[in-house]
């Protein structure tokens, strides 16, 4: 996957580990990374005849509550008023995106939904972490 | 010589046909006769030369030592040159003597023959579909063997029972290992080397006969403990908390002793290979990662070696990522609460706690749960998806029911759903029931006692209270009217009839009372009423005394209409109606129907019948006025045929009364009693059969029509009345008997009339005087009282106003009659 080269916690005492706003950190660039190959995805299975309509609309959705997703994320950061080291931070997504396209351009469709479908479970997964950290009445 | 002669020839005949390349046929040989099953069978034969032309072959037989011969039944069957002797032809205990015959053109030649007993040439054929299979069990290794019986044509003949041999010898040696297996058609061969290829044959046998051939071969291999372990394959992995998993994996069917497990595996991404870190903590045949070894949204590479002596054996890898295989653990701690608010229903709450590993306080794994519910004795159960919360609340349950209920839970991503949890039964209490139950018994009993409350009243005072609940229409009452004068709608006459000139009554209703006389009498009777001149059509009317409050009419009240007591028949001055006896307006409930009968020319007279007492008649045309005459009827010289009839009599004139027939002409003062009661009106005027004449005169100074004076409650019975002399009307007064000149004078407004004689007793003869307007047989007191029932013929006592005083109430205040306005909506 060309997320494979960021450090994530693999496991629910690290994740715990971590500070929340590294943790949250690392969703945004989680999902920032998968932004543009989403787009691209969604561009290359249109000419596919033999899919039917409801996966393409159903790309479509992913892609539109991914953009959505994480721009819930920033707000949270926002009024959390998480400390984003700025150098380790915002940089890094920007910089390698085009470098990440390109990896995420070259693979297959099957590897491509493989990828996603583990990202998006380890993004719902810290997200669930970093809800009971914030607010741990909330149905932790 | 000769012979010798005809065996050169023969020999010159043998060598020219050889020459020539024919000869007779060679003897054929028989080679072999078999039996399958003792039932039927065959016989082959092996030709000799066939001498060079076509050579027909027939078989023949004979059986024990008869002499009849036979041919072969079926040459097909069993292939050429054989004969198949099916089942028919197939006795078991018989020998058979077969030869078989070759001819052809030039001659034949026949076989020796050949002796068959069948018994003795059984022989099946061999058995088939031999399988063999080398298994292991407890560690001992045997060979089982099974195969079938040998096949038949005729599979009808099942039933026979084959015995069976098996041998077997290691491949490589010569001597054979012979078990009798016996009938079964299966085998476990024992003791047999390990790693050695073995080979086995079976045959079989039917009771007698022959053992058929050995089967085809077979080989097996036994296995060797030195041979290396089949594949193991990898079944599960499952994490039951996203912290941890477990793989379990399946040893190779056959493996010899002792094999090796070991489990390696690697990362995704990684080259290096680990091996399972705990075979124990999860069982026989499993590796258990723990916390520390378990990566997430990393795929492991998964194999398991089998190791023995002889070799190892690898199986096919399992890729597994752990995020994708949790199942949890079942839900615990399920608790019901039955809750109870006020002014509400009490409903049921469930509850559980997630399993104890899961962690679900960071939010690392997300729990869904669903539940099922069924009736104890129900059988589909109904699932209901609960969500992440960790109760629910029952309200549709039936109270007094056992319930089951299951809940089980599932992360909220990939995963797998958990067991059940454990059943937990619900027991709904049934306290509400209860609760309704006796509500509904009090109930219950509170109505049954009202209804059996009203009933006993009902049955006791039944007529009183319908009398109470249900009061009679008051009809109308006027004095004098006919009834059927009112149904026929002539209203002029009504109107005369009630003495009023104009619609609605003046105040002259005084006059308008009238009191019933009843004239009952034969035909030549007339009762003429004295002043009918102005009023022509007054039928009679009787205007029965109101005794009761339920005229209620306006001033000129009538008196409440006949009761049965009270009769009232008058006649009707101005005309009579000749009616025919009929009821006049008969009222259903029991109202008095009116019989009036008319005759005569002037004066009609009304009688009325009287028929129930309820409901109040109406009104008899009432009458006359100024002093109420009691009635007057009377015929004047014209006879008057009046005839009372009763509702019960027939045509002969009857009296008032209900019941009575009388024939009477008495002028009667009707008093009105209470409609209510259904006693039995007085009066009944008997009338002599001879004739009277029953002339009332009414004193009438301007009366209308003679009328009753429905004021005067009583009647006088008129007793007879002479024709001859003036009209006089006999009345018999009950109270007045005696006297003479009796005329009760009734109350202030009443009217007299004057008696003239008194006859007998208690019979007053009216004059009929025109002052005398009435023979107020009845005054107010004495009056009611004073009702004779001619005791005549009959002597039918017919009840009288007896009890007129206390019903037939008079109004002494004013006049009664009949308004006429109440009665108005009855004109047509």
């Amino acid at each position: 996957c060309h997320t494979s080269w960021m450090l994530t916690p693999n496991g629910k005492e690290y994740a715990q580990k971590i500070p929340r706003e590294e943790l949250t950190h690392l969703i945004l660039k989680l999902l920032q990374a998968w932004k543009e190959p989403l787009s691209h995805f969604n561009q290359h299975i249109e000419h596919h005849q033999e899919l039917p309509d409801d996966s393409l609309s159903k790309a479509k959705q992913i892609s539109s509550m991914v953009h959505e997703l994480k721009t819930g994320v920033e707000k949270v950061t926002e009024k959390a008023r998480f400390s984003i080291n700025s150098l380790n931070g915002m940089a890094s997504p920007e910089a390698t995106g085009l470098s990440i396209s390109n990896e995420a351009n070259m693979m297959s469709d099957s590897d491509f939904i493989h990828c996603f479908r583990r990202d998006s479970n380890k993004v719902q997964s810290y997200l669930k972490i970093l809800k009971c950290r914030i607010m741990p009445e909330n149905s932790c | 010589m000769k012979q010798k002669f005809t065996s050169s020839v023969q020999i010159i005949l043998q060598l020219a046909l050889t020459t020539v390349g024919q000869s007779y046929p060679g003897k054929p040989k028989i080679i072999r006769c078999r039996s399958l099953e003792k039932e039927t069978f065959s016989c082959w034969w092996k030709p000799g030369s066939d001498g060079g032309l076509p050579t027909n072959y027939t078989l023949f037989y004979s059986k024990d030592s008869e002499e009849k011969i036979y041919e072969c039944p079926d040459y097909r069957t069993s292939g050429p040159n054989s004969c198949y002797f099916d089942k028919n032809h197939t006795n078991p205990w018989t020998t058979y003597n077969i030869t078989v015959m070759a001819t052809n053109e030039i001659g034949s030649n026949s076989s020796d023959p050949h002796y068959v007993d069948v018994t003795s040439i059984v022989q099946p054929d061999a058995p088939v579909n031999l399988s063999l299979e080398a298994k292991t069990s407890a560690s001992i290794r045997y060979l089982w063997a099974k195969w079938s019986p040998p096949p038949l044509a005729d599979i009808s003949s099942n039933s026979h029972v084959y015995h069976y041999e098996l041998r077997l010898k290691p491949e490589e040696k010569e001597e054979w290992e012979i078990i009798s297996v016996g009938v079964q058609a299966q085998y476990k061969v024992m003791r047999l080397q390990a790693g050695v290829k073995y080979v086995i044959q079976v045959r079989c046998m039917l009771d007698l006969g022959e053992w058929s051939e050995w089967s085809s071969e077979r080989w097996v291999q036994i296995p060797n403990g030195k041979s290396p372990p089949e594949k193991p394959t990898i079944t599960k992995c499952r994490s039951p908390e996203k912290e941890t998993f477990t793989c379990w994996w399946k040893p190779g069917s056959a493996g010899g002793h002792p094999t090796n497990y070991t489990l390696l595996y690697s990362k995704e991404g990684e080259e290096q290979v680990y091996e399972c870190p705990d075979y124990r903590t999860a069982g026989p045949n499993s590796c258990y990662f723990d916390k520390k070894h378990t990566s997430f949204w990393t795929i492991y590479n998964i194999t398991v070696r089998a190791t023995n002596e002889m070799g190892s054996n690898v199986s096919d890898p399992h890729y597994v990522d752990v995020t994708y295989i949790v199942q949890p653990d079942p839900p615990v701690n399920v608790t019901l609460e039955l809750k109870k608010p006020i002014n509400r229903k009490p409903y049921l709450v469930l509850t559980w706690s997630p399993p104890p590993l899961a962690d679900v306080r960071s939010g690392w794994l997300t729990l869904e749960y669903e539940l099922r519910l069924k009736p104890e004795e129900g059988e589909e159960w109904e699932t209901i998806f609960v969500g992440q919360q960790t109760q629910y609340k029952m309200f549709s349950l039936n109270p007094g029911k056992k319930y089951i209920v299951q809940i089980h839970c599932k992360p909220d991503h990939h995963g797998s759903w958990s067991e059940w949890s454990s059943e937990k039964y619900i027991q709904i209490p049934t306290d509400f029931r209860v609760k309704d139950m006796v509500v509904w018994i009090v109930v219950g009993v509170l109505s049954s006692l009202v209804c059996l409350i009203m009933s006993w009243t009902m049955v006791f005072k039944g007529y009183r209270m319908i009398a109470f609940i249900l009061p009679p229409v008051p009809g109308p009452k006027i004095k004098g009217i006919d009834t059927h004068l009112l149904e026929t709608g002539k209203s002029e006459e009504l109107l005369s009839a009630l003495g009023c000139h104009g619609f609605p009554p003046t105040s002259d209703c005084e006059e308008l009372l009238i009191e019933y006389l009843e004239v009952e009498d034969s035909e030549d009777q007339q009762l003429m009423p004295s002043h009918d001149n102005s009023h022509p059509s007054k039928n009679a009317k009787m205007i029965p005394k109101e005794t009761d409050s339920d005229s209620g009419r306006g001033s000129c009240d009538s008196p409440s209409l006949l009761s049965e007591k009270c009769r009232e028949s008058h006649a009707l001055p101005s005309r009579l109606q000749t009616q025919d006896i009929r009821d006049v307006q008969e009222n259903k409930g029991g109202k008095r129907s009116w019989e009036t009968q008319c005759i005569a020319s002037e004066q009609k007279i009304f009688l009325f019948n009287i028929e129930n007492t309820k409901s109040s008649t109406w009104p008899a045309a009432q009458l006359p006025n100024t002093q109420p005459p009691v009635f007057a009827y009377h015929s004047t010289t014209d006879a008057h045929k009046i005839t009372l009839s009763t509702t019960n009599v027939n045509t002969a004139p009857a009296l008032v009364g209900n019941e009575e027939k009388h024939q009477s002409q008495y002028p009667i003062t009707e008093t009105v009693h209470d409609d209510m009661e259904k006693q039995r009106e007085v009066e009944n005027l008997h009338s002599k059969t001879d004739q009277t004449t029953v002339q009332v005169k009414q004193n009438r100074p301007n009366d209308k029509s003679p009328f009753l004076n429905p004021k005067l409650m009583d009647y006088v019975e008129v007793h007879k009345i002479r024709q001859d002399e003036k009209p006089a009307v006999l009345l018999k007064h009950k109270e007045n008997s005696g006297k003479t000149e009796k005329y009760t004078v009734p109350g202030t407004s009443k009217e007299y009339t004057k008696v003239s004689t008194v006859m007998d007793h208690n019979i007053l003869v009216l004059m009929p005087d025109s002052r005398i307007q009435h023979t107020s047989v009845s005054q107010e007191p004495a009056m009611e009282t004073s009702q004779n029932l001619q005791q005549g013929q009959d002597g039918k006592n017919m009840s009288y106003c007896l009890t007129v005083p206390s019903e037939c109430k008079r109004e002494t205040s004013g006049s009664e009659y009949m308004d006429p306005s109440s009665f108005m909506p009855s004109f047509k």
